[in-house]
This record gives C-alpha cells, structure tokens and sequence, in this order.
C-alpha cells in the first residue's frame, strides 16, 4: 500500500511510569517514531520487559503517553475503542458465553449495523476462523488454540481499524502456533487491516511480518527497522520457512536481538559478579 | 441446547448418572466422583450421625433427660406439627429470613459493586463498613429494639446488621478479582463503563457471589434465631425458647434440627439452580 498519509503515526513517543516508595519511576520508552500503513503486519520484537507492550497499549489508548502522540486514520488517539481491537496473550474469550455468542458478544455495542447484519458478521467470522462445528461449545471446553481465535474473532466482529495482538500465541504449543499463524496471514491478508503484533519469537516475527521493529534494552528505542516484504514478498506458507530469504533475514534479526539481550544483561547486573 | 453427536467425544466430565460408584475416585488425591456417590456418602453420614447419637444416649453417656434418643426428638416434631401449629412459626421465621436476606443482597450488591469500580466510593465506605461489620450483632439487639420496637421490623434489621456489611465487601471483592483484560476487552468492543459492568463484571462474577450469597443465608438462619430468642413472640426461635422453660429437650432439639434441615434444603435448591444457570463451569 502506497498510501501517501500513513494510517498509524507514532510521533516523539515516550512513556515513563511514576514510581511508588518501594520501586522508582521506570523510563519504559524512550521518544519512539514510526508510521504504519494501511493493511501492514507490523512485529514489534525486543528483549523481554523492554517495553514492547506498554508502546502497543499507548497505540490501543489503554494507556497514555508520557510525551508525544499517536495517530489513527488521521484522528488523535486519546482512549480505547472498537476502532483499535485488541487479543491478550491470557485467554480473555468469556466463559460463560458459547464460542458463537462470544464472537457475538464482539458486535455488541456497534452501533453503525443492526442485529441481523451483527448475526451474519459473526458466522462470517466464526466461519473464518474454522470454529463453525464448535459454535456451540462454551469456551472452557475447547482448546487454548481455539480459545485464542475465539479471541482473534470476537475482536474482528466489533470492526475495528487496527488489531493489537500482543503474544496471542504464547502459550500455545508449536504445532497450534504454526496453524494460527498461516491462519492469522490468510485473515490479514482478506481483511486488510493494519496488524501490529508483539513477539518473542524471531522466527514468528519474520513469517508474519511486513516490517519488524526491534527494540532496545529499557528505556526502548528502535534499534533497528527490518523490512521484511522487500525481502520476503508475495504470499507466505510454511515452505516460506524453508527458504534461504527467510533463513538469512532470520539469522540477522536473531543476532540484532541477541546483543539487545546481552545489553539488557550488562544493565539488569550493575554490580555483576563476572562480568 | 441440543445434544449434538459431536459434543460428546469433546466433552471429557462424567455422566452424574452413571451407575458406576467410583470408589476409587472418592479414596483418589484429589479424585473424581459422580454424583450417586457423592449422595451415597452423604447418606452414610447421616446415618451415622444418628447411630453415633443414639449410642451415646443408650449407653448413658448421656443423661436421656438431656440428650433424648433420635426418635424423641422426631416423635416431638411430629407433635408440634400436629399440635402446636409450629408449621406457622416455621413459616414465619422463613419469611423474616428471606425478607432480611433480600434485602442485603438487593443493597449490597450495587454497593459492593459500585465499590469496586470507582476506588474514591471503596475508599469512603470501606473503612466504615469494616468498622460496623465488627461490631458484634447481638450487642446491638436491644439498640435495635429500642429503634425499631419487637415487631418485624426489628428482626429484618438484626439479620440486615448481621449480613449486609459482610455481604458488601465480598460483593466488592468479587468484582474487584475479575481479571483486568476483561475490562480492557470491554473497552476495545466499545462499551462504556456501565455497559462493562452490566455485561461483563457482573456476568464473570456471578458465580462467586452465589457462593457468598449461599454463606450469607446460612449467617441470617443464626441472627433470626438471636433475634427471635430475644424478643419475638413467634417463630422457630421463640418455639425453642418456651420450650427450655419446660425443660423439653426433644422440642429443642426439634426446633434446632428444623433449622438444619431448613438450611440444608434451601442450600441445596440454590446449588441446583446454579448448577443450572453456570452450566459453563
Ligand atoms: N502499569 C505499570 N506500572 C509500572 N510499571 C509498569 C507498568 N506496566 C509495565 N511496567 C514496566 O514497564 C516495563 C515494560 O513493560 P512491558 O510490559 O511493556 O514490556 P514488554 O516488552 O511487553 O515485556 P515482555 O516481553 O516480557 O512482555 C517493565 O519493566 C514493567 O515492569
Ligand atoms: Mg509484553
């Protein structure tokens, strides 16, 4: 997408969160930029605790930032709505709710269709996830794997602009990741809406991603950008993986992260025993 | 819902009704059970609740004057049934029970809710409420007589003492442990904070109140009794009291035990309903 304004505009973001008496205020990120174009899958990869998720929630307007703005689609972003959906790494589809009125329950509070279009959305997207013979189940009798698309799906039903997904495959075991993420591409790809998705995983980050942002140690910065399309582009599938494309851009973003970590080390042991 | 064919290679929980008994499971760590012999069990109990009684009576431990044999005790049951109208006190004290009871959960549960949703309304009433929450309610009994005279209302405001504000901080907790991601979920769908705890705070917690609603309702069957002892002319706790004046421990023990059934029956009604309602669980 050659869009000339971008559709997501982080601008001179920084987050510092005040401190109580037993743990001083932390500089989580530090003036971070970026624009994020229509219909691209972002990862954001750093060392763990750098920051990657507080920057993801000041995006979703779950939590504000200390300096500097966020825009969506050219409006300020100042507090969470169906316009930025969101999928936790904890399974947060409703228990008491069946896997079809859990994607329902997604609908619930538009306003801009009726109940009938709010019926047929969601089969749409119950069907797009492959859960149409479970939507009967209650959400405690299925799977984390088809837990997590309940969650990908309920949050697609409220139409939003955007998905923030932060570690939604975490938990999963390596089968079910690789499923949901050739399954994620293929929704990404039909519903062409701006991803930005948080990992640990390098090699999670170069299947899915059109660009990754590796950050830093804490406060986070961006270390490096990967454009990752350039590389890789056109259609992915597991054979992807297979490529010599993928395993070299790989290898170079496993490094970059390996010296953020040994970074975060050096910080984390000021006063380090070998070091 | 229909049973669909698929549901049941899914679906791992045993059938409560199948014959099996399971006595492994019961002697299991953490085992499983079903539900005839969970009943079994309880059965088993109770029969040797009374076989336990009756050989203390008949073996002397215990003077039959102050201990009477079971079948004294349903033999006075039966006489007061029959005789003393004593189905009017029970009914009665029911009525004062559930009135009261209705009563505290109908204010403590917006309270406890609205209490955990804004920290300036907990922050207020928290203190206050852990305040009264520890006075001890029969110390209040003749204040409470005083204010309100021997009639109902007195003993709707003993129970409401007893239970209200012990209700409205596990209300309060109970909305207060629902994990933060629904909330933000809530916020994401696009519903506003009403919505949220309708919709959702509400609905995840539901199951936990019942079970703190269940506990609140045995505490009321206590505080009736007190307030009924002290000041009321009717009602199972008046019954047992008139009753010691005449030294007849099988009409006591009548009463005392109309209240265990009475508990155990409504406890069991309300387990069942919410078996129903939280089919998820
Ligand atoms: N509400 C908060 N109050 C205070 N500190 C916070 C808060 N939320 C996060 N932090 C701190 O900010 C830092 C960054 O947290 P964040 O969750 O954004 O990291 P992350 O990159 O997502 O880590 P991970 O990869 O482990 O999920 C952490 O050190 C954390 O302790
Ligand atoms: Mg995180």
């Amino acid at each position: 997408m050659s869009d000339t304004a971008p559709f997501v505009r982080v601008s001179g973001v920084s987050k510092i969160f005040d401190g109580d008496r037993a743990h001083g205020s932390i500089h989580v990120i530090d003036n971070v930029s970026m624009d994020i174009g229509t219909g691209e899958f972002v990862v954001y990869l750093g060392p763990s605790g750098c920051g990657k998720t507080t920057l993801m929630r000041i995006v979703g307007g779950l939590e504000t930032a200390t300096d500097g703005i966020v825009d969506l689609a050219g409006e300020r972003v100042t507090g969470p709505d169906r316009h930025k959906g969101m999928v936790f790494q904890a399974y947060t589809s409703f228990p008491w709710l069946t896997v079809y009125e859990n994607i329902l329950f997604g609908t619930k509070y538009r306003t801009d269709i009726n109940d009938t279009e709010k019926a047929e959305v969601s089969r749409h997207y119950l069907d797009l996830v492959g859960l149409g013979e479970f939507s009967e189940f209650f959400v405690n009798r299925i799977s984390g794997g088809m837990r997590q698309r309940v969650a990908i799906a309920r949050t697609l039903a409220a139409g939003p602009d955007i998905l923030l997904m932060d570690e939604p495959f975490g938990a999963l075991d390596a089968q079910t990741r690789e499923f949901l993420q050739v399954q994620l591409l293929e929704i990404s790809r039909i519903e062409k809406k701006a991803v930005i998705f948080v990992t640990h995983d390098v090699e999670e980050a170069v299947f899915l991603a059109d660009r990754i942002f590796i950050f830093s140690a804490r406060p986070a910065t961006i270390v490096e950008e990967v454009p990752v399309k350039d590389t890789i582009p056109g259609r992915r599938t597991l054979e992807t993986k297979e490529t010599e494309e993928f395993f070299h851009l790989r290898n170079h973003v496993r490094n970059v992260m390996l010296a953020q970590t040994k970074a975060m080390e050096m910080i984390d042991v000021p006063t380090g025993d070998a070091e | 819902m229909s049973e669909n064919p698929t549901s049941g290679s899914q679906v791992s929980t045993d059938s409560p009704r199948k014959s099996n008994l399971n006595f492994r499971g019961l002697l299991a760590y953490r085992g499983t059970s079903t539900a005839s012999a969970e009943l079994l069990m309880a059965v088993c109990a109770f029969c040797g609740f009374f076989l336990v009684w009756y050989a203390i009576v008949a073996f002397g431990i215990v003077p039959e004057r102050f201990l009477p044999f079971p079948d004294a005790v349903v033999k006075a049951l039966w006489g007061m049934f029959a005789t003393n109208n004593f189905i009017e006190d029970v009914g009665i004290s029911i009525t004062r029970v559930w009135g009261a009871f209705i009563l505290s959960v109908i204010m403590a549960v917006p309270i406890g809710i609205w209490m955990g949703s804004y920290r300036v309304v907990g922050a207020i009433i928290e203190p206050i409420v852990d305040f009264i929450r520890y006075l001890p309610v029969p110390a209040l009994v003749p204040l409470l007589i005083i204010w309100f005279g021997i009639g109902e209302s007195s003993k709707v405001a003993v129970l409401w003492m007893g239970t209200f504000f012990q209700l409205v901080l596990l209300i309060a907790d109970d909305s207060k442990r629902i994990p933060r991601e629904y909330i933000e979920i809530g916020y994401t769908l696009g519903a506003r904070p009403s919505q949220i705890t309708k919709d959702i705070v509400f609905r995840s917690m539901m199951p936990n109140m019942v079970d703190n609603l269940r506990i609140t309702l045995g505490w009321c069957w206590t505080w009736i009794i007190v307030a009924e002892i002290v000041a009321s002319k009717s009602g199972i706790g008046h019954v047992i009291w008139s009753m010691r004046r005449f030294l007849k421990t099988p009409e006591i023990m009548a009463g005392i035990l109309t209240v265990g059934v009475i508990g155990l029956v409504s406890d069991q009604i309300i387990r069942i309903l919410a078996r129903r309602i939280f089919r998820y669980l």
